[in-house]
């Protein structure tokens, strides 16, 4: 079939002329040497003879070439301006054709724009492919996708054999003092080297030197590219100037190009040795100090899987030098990560699943078009018929009609690249949510490529599915009085076919779309555990060089509350670390239950540790199910107490009361400290909505000062306290920035972005499939039901109720929607498994929603069909009988 | 031997066409053809003879085939399409009305 259709476009359009002119003319030739030699000639003056007769093998080659070529080129010409008129004649085809095909091309080009910047092109490192990040874990000692100290990150940059250039990196927020107001910025700490194994290249200035990373050099600063626009408009004269960070000053030497915001978006980046903390004495030697991650680049021929047995021996021999840092039951391990698999896992499934959806959205809008075009050649077939009869070649009729189609599908091909280049923006912030590779998204050559490849293709065969399709013989076409009611039944069976695999393939999307529905359903009615009405929440991160001890950071905790307190709409307000649904994750924190020592250090049980002001329990609505909750007695001088979570309590202690039992924890304070267990609060989804509940232990952070957020209970919009938080904050600390001031709602909201965003982009597609389909269907009924008006006259002439031949009309059609729709349900079972791990709680064959889609897809197809017979039928018979 | 005329300009192709009208042939035999029928008095320029054919071809006139040749080579035959009879009866008609035309102008001058 593939075979035959490139045949005959190698025929149309000349790919096999050459040859074929070349045999042609060696026979010639060598007819004419025989005719020679039969005359008596010597062989070779036979052919010389007839050489010289024939005048000029290359120059008749040329002029026939010629010949075809102009012919070609001008039937081409006439076949666009024939194909454009005939276009313009039935506007109403054209459109509808154009339309369907520019939304179906529009959505494959925009999602190919998303597939092609995140998952195919290569990174936009100089360092490209062969960047690797080092990623460690030590299953036995609950560590999973770890975190480097200073001495680790020495072992692999000494014993790897197959990286060069390891670098490190982490990432703090510091304040930036020196501009209009002290900011906030997010600062990327790293090796003097990291942006030369990564390959970057700055815009301006200059990246860090070897050597400005060691103890001792001067503090410099090079700027990412979107805080150089956003906070410095993009001026170059930035570099050289001089910043205050942690009390020391910082000189600006580059900014860099717009790179990925990998593995932060940060706003500027320092040499470790400028972090203060980096650079703590208490971390060279420190194999605990994990807070750094490890980058490096395959050296030259390196492959992959040699990086991987290299590093696995790189932590055998790093657990072998220290044992007592890892103990053989911790399982160290030391594992290469592809960066640009790194930077993608979590856009993959989901963009994969969206470009599956729109590529069926296409095979519908082509099949839509297809039908059209077939409805329409009906009404053509005479023409064509008559154009045959006057000497057109079949060849001829065909190159028309592919000329036709290819018009269409291209103009639709154009529009659609339109309506993708119009929604970058949009899919670059929705893509944000998936991958840090986000701002690569755009409609760049490759995906004009990819378009215009898709428009030809559509083009092509949609030309020429009717040259495949049966035909009815010339005499048939051109009889007079016979309407062109050219429905042999080969071609309703074709356009029967493409009805039911229209039905069959929306089912699939509508179920893929239900489905996702259903899970942001489920995830927006989970019982989180806490209240987010009425709650103001704003981060705040002590400028710690300025709080640099206990009590300066409690004098400020204090302040703040109690400045606060006073503010009318106030009902609660807390301090917390941290707060559920913002961002992070659990900090792990080993403990020891009294009574049940550890076998081994490493076994000793986790959980997560929260420090949190007096109310914070009141403030977001946890309730205290047992005991008391945190107090402001609680504070520095008074004995350490803990709550724990309901989880955690019916984990640790099943059957017993969990008050007054007693875990031991190392501190700042005291090296271990016993803390009675003083109160049992509800369980929150602390990190993720669609995550259980985990152990949790909340200590009172007056005695474990430090600051992370401020959350606010109020009794009208919580946003009208908003100044009043910066205000109060400004008055105590006036370089203490506040930001990211939201409302406990919003924050909630937020959580579910992901997955609302993945939602309306699937419903978005599957109700264009859905309307798709439901045009489709009208369009083919209305059109065997005009060709029928006659008949219909006639049954209705002798007696049938108008509501009888509907009921007919309703029942033909409905009996391809019932195939396509056994055909759907059965796709769906087995597809929507590739939905599974985007949903929550909902089965990917969850009843209700594959009820629900088929007796919504049976409703709009019925309707469908329904309209174009009303029409047939509200005819009066005697008109359509002598119609 | 008679001198040899070179063809008028455009009666290549309604000689083609004529020598079709017996039936399908190759290029070479086309103009073996040409030449008898003529008595070897017009001889086809063979390097314009393929472009004329695939001209032909183009516009429908002749359809053309890959077929055995008497000596059981492969060549391309030349047969008229039904538009192609048609175009050769007409110009048949518009050559004799030429060819009498300068006849009588011809024969006014002497």
């Amino acid at each position: 079939m593939l075979r035959r259709i490139a045949g005959s476009l190698g025929n149309l359009f000349g790919g096999r002329r050459e040859k074929e002119l070349d045999e042609e003319i060696a026979f010639h030739i060598e007819q004419e040497t025989k005719k020679n030699v039969a005359r008596g000639m010597a062989p070779d003056e036979a052919r010389r003879q007839a050489l010289v007769q024939f005048g000029g093998v290359e120059k008749a080659k040329e002029e026939t070439r010629e010949a075809g070529r102009a012919m070609l080129f001008e039937t081409i010409l006439q076949d666009v301006r024939y194909g454009w008129r005939t276009l313009r004649q039935s506007p109403g085809y054209a459109a509808a054709a154009i339309l369907t095909l520019a939304l179906g091309i529009g959505a494959n080009t925009a999602i190919f724009s998303v597939v092609h910047g995140v998952l195919l092109q290569s990174l936009p490192y100089g360092g490209g492919d062969r960047l690797v990040r080092v990623r460690v874990d030590a299953p036995g000692a609950g560590v999973e996708n770890g975190h480097f100290a200073v001495p680790e990150i020495q072992d692999v940059r000494n014993l790897s054999r197959t990286l060069e250039g390891v670098v490190e990196y982490h990432s703090m927020y510091f304040v930036l003092l020196g501009g209009s107001e002290p900011q906030r910025v997010q600062t990327g700490v790293v090796s003097a080297n990291y942006f030369d194994t990564l390959g970057v290249t700055p815009v301006v200035g200059r990246t860090f030197l070897p050597g400005e990373d060691k103890k001792g050099a001067e503090a410099v600063l090079v700027l990412s590219y979107s805080y150089w626009m956003r906070a410095f408009g993009g001026d170059s004269s930035v570099v050289g100037r001089v910043f205050t960070m942690n009390d020391h000053p910082h000189t600006v030497i580059g900014v860099l190009p717009p790179i990925p915001g990998y593995p932060e978006d940060n706003d500027v980046y320092m040499p470790v040795s400028a972090c203060p903390f980096r650079s703590d004495p208490s971390m060279e030697n420190n194999r605990q100090m994990g807070m750094m991650e490890v980058f490096g680049r395959l050296k030259p021929g390196v492959r992959f899987e040699a990086a991987r047995s290299d590093l696995a021996s790189v932590a055998a021999r790093m657990a072998h030098d220290h044992p007592s840092d890892y103990p053989a039951s911790a399982h160290l391990s030391l594992v290469p990560v592809s960066l640009r698999e790194e930077m993608t896992r979590q856009a993959r499934p989901t963009f994969l699943l969206l470009f599956g959806t729109v590529g069926l959205v296409l095979l519908l809008a082509c099949a839509n078009v297809a039908n059209l075009s077939l409805a329409r050649l009906v009404r053509r077939e005479k023409e064509m018929a008559l154009r045959s009869a006057l000497g057109a070649g079949k060849g001829r009729l065909t190159r028309q009609l592919l000329t036709e189609s290819l018009l269409v599908s291209l103009t639709g091909g154009l529009v659609g690249i339109g309506i993708a280049a119009a929604g970058r923006g949009l899919l670059v912030h929705f893509a944000k949510r998936f991958t840090p590779r986000a701002p690569e998204i755009s409609v760049d050559v490759p995906v004009l490529i990819f378009s215009l490849a898709v428009s030809l293709a559509v083009g092509i065969v949609l030309g020429l599915l009717p040259a495949l399709s049966p035909k009815r013989p010339l005499s048939a076409a051109l009889q007079e009085g016979r309407d062109a009611s050219g429905s042999t039944p080969a071609r309703l069976r074709v356009r029967n076919v493409l009805i039911a695999a229209q039905v069959a393939i929306s089912f699939v999307l509508l179920v893929g779309a239900g489905l996702m529905l259903r899970t942001l359903w489920k995830l927006s009615h989970v019982d989180t555990g806490f209240r987010t009405e009425h709650v103001l929440t704003a981060h705040l991160a002590l400028n710690f060089t300025r709080y640099s001890n206990r009590e300066q950071r409690l004098a400020f905790q204090d302040q703040l509350l109690e400045r606060l307190s006073g503010e009318p709409g106030v009902r609660s307000l807390a301090l917390a670390g941290n707060f559920p649904l913002n961002e992070g994750g659990p900090s792990n924190g080993q403990y020891e239950v009294e009574g049940r020592p550890a076998a081994s250090p490493d076994q000793k049980p986790r959980a997560d540790f929260q420090r949190v002001s007096a109310d914070y329990f009141a403030t977001i609505g946890v309730p205290v199910l047992r005991g008391r909750a945190l107090a402001n007695s609680d504070r520095y001088e008074a004995p350490i107490v803990a709550v724990v979570n309901d989880h955690m309590a019916r984990h640790v202690w099943p059957g017993e009361d969990p008050l007054g039992k007693r875990i031991r924890v190392e501190t700042d304070r005291d090296k271990f400290t016993w803390i009675p267990i003083v109160g049992v609060v509800g369980d929150v989804r602390q990190y993720s909505i669609a995550d259980a509940p985990l152990d949790q232990v909340f200590l009172s952070i007056r005695q474990f000062p430090g600051l992370g957020s401020l959350l606010i209970r109020t009794d009208g919009d919580p946003r009208r306290l908003e100044r009043s938080v910066r205000a109060a904050v400004h008055a105590i600390g006036p370089e203490q920035p506040v930001d990211r001031i939201r409302t406990l709602d919003e924050v909630r909201a937020g959580a579910l972005d992901t997955p609302r965003l993945t939602a309306t982009l699937l419903l978005l597609f599957a109700s264009l499939a859905l309307a798709i389909t439901a045009t489709g269907i009208a369009g083919v009924i209305g059109f065997s039901v005009g060709q029928r008006r006659q008949e219909f006259g006639i049954r209705m002439a002798l007696g049938a109720l108008p509501g009888t031949v509907r009921a007919m009309v309703l029942r033909q059609g409905m009996r391809q929607v019932a195939i396509g729709l056994a055909l759907g349900l059965a796709a769906a079972l087995v597809l929507t498994r590739l939905w599974s791990s985007l949903l929550y709680e909902v089965s990917p064959t969850d009843p209700p929603t594959f009820l629900v889609v088929a007796v919504m897809l049976l409703g709009v197809a019925a309707i469908a069909c329904l309209i174009p017979a009303r029409r047939a039928t509200a005819v009066d018979p005697m008109v359509a009988l002598r119609g | 031997m008679a001198s040899k005329s070179d063809l008028l300009q455009g009666t290549l192709d309604v000689l083609v066409l004529k020598t079709l009208s017996a039936g399908p042939m190759h290029g070479w035999g086309i103009s073996q053809r040409i030449q008898q029928w003529s008595e070897d008095v017009l001889e086809v320029n063979q390097g314009s003879l393929y472009p004329a054919l695939h001209r032909l071809e183009e516009k429908g006139w002749i359809a053309a085939e890959w077929g055995n040749s008497e000596n059981n080579r492969r060549a391309r035959f030349y047969s008229l399409t039904r538009s192609g009879r048609r175009q050769l009866a007409e110009e048949t008609e518009n050559w004799e009305r030429f060819v009498a035309a300068v006849g009588r102008v011809l024969a006014a001058a002497q």
